[in-house]
């Protein structure tokens, strides 16, 4: 039977499909992030898991953690059969987390899909803006966090801006055109440009 | 409709369709769950199974992937 490719209830969306490997991936390690941090999925799989049709090979997910909590995080994830490419033990990996530089998971014996593990604080002040005001969404019973997504779309063609990012820009447009907020894009765009101009 | 030119048009065209019928997901997961299995295919190939992080690595570090 037809359906739409998404439908709201409350406050999440839901999208209308089966779960796919990549989903699967995210799914076991948002599990074990869950249990120690908040976290936010954004960038490419945001556009990816509501349609998008292009390749990817990784997975960004946001993270506000703390050092006794990650030692905790990475050992779980080292028994649950995740490496990440950065190091072996927390402390090697945590060198990077301290310094707010990315580290990257895969699952034993793989490199991709990989996750990348990127540590915020909040003098980010445009990636702590998303990550305090996430979206729910949901495919079958797999629910996650990403950006509002009038936030996803203006960070996309406002810092990002590869052909790839307007792209998933436009069909993040298209797909929820019915549901995007003048009120929030405004909203949105004032921090992200506040945001860029205090780094530039 | 006027016809279709570039890719925004096509994305356009495809973000449409989808959001009026789900059954394009279907389209998109065989899409999604291919490219994931050739990253998976050639990885395996080049790396073996015993020293495979040590391997990849290596591989990461000459491509600058990491530090």
């Amino acid at each position: 039977m037809t359906k739409k490719g998404y439908t709201i209830i409350g406050e999440t969306i839901i999208i209308n499909r089966e779960l796919t490997e990549l989903d699967l991936f995210l799914k076991d390690f948002l599990e074990i992030l869950k249990k120690y941090s908040d976290y936010l999925v954004v960038s490419g799989f945001v556009s990816i898991s509501t349609g998008r049709t292009r390749g990817t090979e990784d997975i960004d997910v946001l993270s506000l953690i703390e050092k006794e909590n990650f030692r905790l995080f990475f050992e779980e994830l080292d028994n649950k059969g995740f490496w990440c490419y950065q190091g072996d033990n927390s402390e090697e990996a945590y060198s990077y987390i301290k310094r707010f530089d990315s580290i990257r998971f895969a699952r034993k014996n793989e490199m991709f899909p990989n996750i990348e593990f990127i540590p915020i604080n909040k003098n980010r002040k445009a990636k702590y803006y998303e990550f305090t005001h996430p979206q729910k969404i949901k495919i079958k019973n797999f629910e996650f966090k990403i950006p509002p997504i009038e936030f996803e779309i203006l960070y996309k063609e406002i810092i990002l801006t590869a052909k790839k990012d307007i792209e998933d820009a436009r069909h993040l447009r298209t797909f929820f055109s019915e549901i995007l907020s003048k009120e929030k894009f405004k909203d949105c765009e004032k921090i992200i440009r506040e945001d860029f101009y205090e780094k530039a | 409709m006027r016809k279709p030119k570039t890719d925004l048009d096509y994305i356009e065209i495809y973000a449409e369709k989808l959001k009026k019928d789900n059954r394009l997901f279907e389209q998109h997961r065989i899409f999604i769950e291919s490219q994931l299995k050739a990253s998976l295919s050639l990885f395996h190939n080049m790396f073996s199974e015993s020293d495979f992080k040590k391997e990849a690595r290596k591989y990461l570090k000459e491509r600058l992937l990491i530090k």
